[in-house]
């Protein structure tokens, strides 16, 4: 499956979450993404290398090195090629420039001072490809007084305003279950890569994208910045309520046999889908109560519009009660766990879910590229790479390397696999 | 300010946002903002995210204002056969239509993908919808409530032994958004290559979500667990009170755990090697969670947050958007901004990232509903006045009349 990418490589120097989505969307839309990696310092992705095997890989015979084998990693880095080159050692530089000139987009996602010190800022980038594409994707961004402040997903999602607004009516600010400022700039940070691609496509012109995690994931909850901006509020936490539409929440449904949790999303965005739900409840007498007549009325008395409906779903099977629901109209869905959505029919008919052989970790359903596109639909080509899993392909042929210039290289400790010795 | 004007990355394509979600009009936003002439085709009773709350006391939506900045807005019916006619002139001058209607609805109005592009080689058509265009969801209604719910987010958000959890407001819709402009962004990269090659963008919100989600969908199947919500709210698992509120010292690094304790004053902690690793760490949280956040509770959080930063210790205040609009670090970055026409009118949020050479820009406020109907018909669809008084008069365009 020939992705619209066709073509374009990136030589990047990704790690962690943000910088590496990013680049390993650019690889599922057919990019050849080769990603740089350091043995001295591994991806803190890759966890360390006397980690421990995950529980449900130790059966799995070839599931030997715990960097290869971290399900973060694993996660992120799907269609990727790589190959170790420690930067630090001068000949490992001369590597990494050759390799610059065949590259269309470089990103990074390291503290700010780091292309500098090591004498790769864009402007020494551009005197060997001078139209190259540099993306870098940090905390604070690369001006400003915080330029040099450090960051990741779970302290960006306080100092961007996420926090603040997520959490329980009567709670504290919280954090997401998982560090979701790293997908936000992921993605930004991929759809701007390509504004600047389609550029260069134009002018023949490369740039520079400074992406901030703090200021995409402000823009993403830009409406209640905007909000304090003409009102002077602070919006506060909602829960799962909505700002305009009742009933809008999650409710407990019957627990399955062994007690495990179950719930339902439901909201009625619509006086057509209102009455719909009333109809599914067996609750028409809802749809003649003044207090839940329209809209307003339902925003009005959404506490104890919440308790009659939490009273009728604890009597209701979830999946059941969510196609009903589906089926007369309304917005409804079960709460799906990590698990339930690995084996979701929907996503695996669409192909979105797929069944990734990895060499080493074994074959596990993973989530591919979010983007279907209808002539050059790209998708998982390639399971996340071993660690220096490609340093030779890559290096014959990109830079037409012999084997014993690449043995020389490992010997310097600049490339090769596993622990450094 | 700026002497010449900067070049614009998509100042060459032309894009009309018949969607009518929140997660559509973030999408040709995206591509406003970098330079594209957007023009929103709105239904003459009005775009439904007109109608979203927050309201500003003139009843304006606010959302409204945040998702239709940077847009021309033209007042037609695509549901009405004459409507639709235009919609279809207009089409074949643009290189890229957004849309959001339950898959089946463009093909019972005669414009489905296959036939845009009959009449338009090289379209690009991206299609922003809760479920996708295929598969037995299709049809179902969604929002970002429901995407929260199907991709696995709700259920490791919020705190274990309370109600899964939603993200606030429109996480959903802006992620399909951005997912739907790199979508359009990449199928044009390929027009270029291969002139006369769009394609149909089919963008499904829980997707990109559970896209989103991926390290704790597959941390779950490796660990054969699946993944809970947080147990409860200590300084592992997020913000914790301070004196002023809320902070979060995520510690990773040794060195992050050594010097936050030193300048906590709890030298018995730095120097305990034991806590330096993550794992032991979370397995003996209870021996030292209570101290450090007691310690914690005695710093304002700016106070702690810039203590930290000159030791290069990770950690975030939980700020307010009174707090960010006062910051001086977006200020320094131009972040805050006001829209080119309406200097006088609110600051908006600006830019998710800096294109160097072609600056994002907020050239214009949120058009007032059919603003711009007569000149986008005139200049791109060369209607002749009498044609557009036509129209206007027989209620094909224009906003409807409100008492």
């Amino acid at each position: 499956m020939s992705g619209p990418l066709e073509g374009v490589r990136g030589i990047v120097l990704t790690q962690a979450w943000a910088g590496t989505y990013c680049t390993s969307l650019l690889a599922m839309a057919g990019a050849d993404i080769v990603q740089v990696e350091v043995r001295k310092r591994l991806d803190s992705w890759r966890g360390s290398y006397d980690g421990p095997i995950p529980a449900a890989l130790t059966s799995i015979p070839t599931a030997k090195h715990a960097w290869n084998c971290n399900a973060l990693y694993n996660s992120v880095n799907l269609g990727k090629r790589t190959v170790t080159l420690d930067l630090a050692i001068p000949e490992g530089m001369a590597v990494f420039k050759r390799l610059l000139e065949h590259a269309d987009i470089v990103a990074e996602n390291f503290s700010p001072r780091v292309l500098g010190n090591l004498g790769i800022a864009y402007e020494q980038m551009c005197e060997i490809k001078p139209d190259v594409i540099l993306a870098s994707l940090s905390a604070y961004g690369h001006s400003g007084p915080w330029e040099n402040v450090p960051g990741i997903g779970g302290t960006i999602e306080p100092t961007s305003g996420m926090s603040a607004l997520l959490g329980y009516r009567d709670g504290p600010p919280l954090n997401s279950g998982q560090m979701y400022p790293d997908a936000v700039a992921g993605l930004n940070g991929f759809a701007a890569i390509l504004a600047a691609l389609h550029y260069r496509d134009r002018t023949g012109q490369g740039q520079y994208v400074d992406l901030s995690m703090q200021e995409a994931n402000l823009a993403f909850v830009g409406d209640a910045a905007l909000e304090y901006q003409v009102t002077g509020q602070q919006r506060a936490r909602l829960g799962n309520r909505h700002l305009t539409f009742a009933p809008h929440g999650i409710f407990a449904t019957l627990p399955v046999e062994d007690g495990h949790e179950q719930w339902v999303a439901l909201a009625a965005e619509s006086e057509a889908q209102w009455a719909a739900l009333c109809e599914v409840a067996g609750h028409l007498e809802w749809r003649d109560d003044a207090r839940w007549a329209t809209n307003a009325a339902r925003k009005a008395n959404e506490d104890d519009l919440e308790a009659a409906i939490a009273a009728w779903a604890a009597t209701e099977h979830r999946d059941d009660l969510a196609a009903r629901l589906s089926a007369a109209g309304v917005i409804a869905a079960p709460v799906l766990d990590s698990h339930e959505v690995a084996a979701d029919r929907q996503l695996r008919e669409r192909g979105f879910i797929v069944e990734v052989d990895h060499p080493e970790a074994g074959r596990w359903p993973q989530t591919g590229f979010p983007v279907h596109l209808g002539r050059t639909p790209g998708g998982v080509r390639r399971p996340a790479p071993l660690q220096g899993q490609h340093n030779l392909e890559v290096l014959q042929e990109l830079l037409g390397m012999s084997e014993d210039e690449y043995e020389a290289l490992v010997r310097l400790g600049v490339s090769g696999v596993g622990p450094p010795d | 300010m700026q002497e010449t004007v900067a070049p614009k990355a998509l100042d060459d394509i032309r894009v009309l946002d018949i969607s009518t979600s929140v997660g559509g009009a973030w999408c040709s936003r995206f591509l406003a903002d970098l330079g594209a002439d957007v023009i929103a085709i709105e239904p003459r009773a009005g775009y439904p995210v007109r109608a979203l709350a927050p309201l500003a006391e003139d009843g304006t939506s606010i959302p409204a204002m945040y998702t239709l900045a940077n847009k021309r807005s033209l007042s037609l019916d695509v549901d009405s056969t004459r409507g639709r006619k235009l919609f279809v002139d207009l089409m074949r001058r643009s290189d890229v239509v957004v849309e959001s209607t339950t898959p089946g609805t463009l093909e019972a109005w005669g414009i489905d993908y296959p036939r845009l592009e009959s009449r338009r080689k090289g379209i690009i058509l991206a299609s922003i919808t809760p479920h996708g265009q295929s598969g037995e969801l299709a049809a179902a209604p969604g929002n970002d409530l429901t995407a929260f719910a199907r991709s696995g987010w709700a259920s490791i958000n919020g705190l274990g032994g309370r109600e899964p959890l939603n993200g606030s407001a429109f996480q959903a819709s802006y992620n399909a958004g951005v997912a739907g402009a790199a979508g359009v962004l990449a199928a044009l990269h390929h027009r270029m290559a291969h002139p006369g090659e769009g394609q149909h963008v089919d963008i499904a919100e829980v997707e990109v979500m559970a896209s989103a989600f991926a390290p704790a969908l597959l941390g779950s199947q490796y660990s054969g667990e699946v993944r809970p919500r947080k147990p409860r709210i200590d300084m592992t698992s997020g913000p914790v009170p301070v004196k002023d509120g809320h902070f979060a010292l995520t510690i990773s690094r040794a060195h992050f755990w050594r010097d936050a304790m030193n300048l906590l004053g709890l030298e018995d902690l730095a120097e305990d090697k034991r806590y330096e690793t993550s794992w032991y760490r979370q397995q003996h949280r209870d021996e030292f969670v209570n101290r450090v956040q007691d310690k914690m509770a005695g710093w304002t959080k700016m106070d702690l947050f810039e203590e930290l930063a000159i030791r290069r210790v990770v950690a975030g205040p939980v700020l307010t958007m009174q707090e960010l609009s006062e910051n001086e670090h977006l200020r320094e970055r131009g972040f805050w901004t006001k829209p080119a026409n309406a200097p006088d009118g609110a600051t908006y949020p600006g830019a998710a990232f800096k294109l160097g050479k072609t600056p994002w820009s907020l050239d214009r406020r949120m058009p007032r509903p059919g603003e711009h109907t007569l000149e986008v018909l005139r200049e791109i669809a060369g209607i002749t006045e009498d044609h557009l008084l036509g129209l206007l008069e027989s209620g094909v365009i224009g906003p409807e009349e409100h008492e």
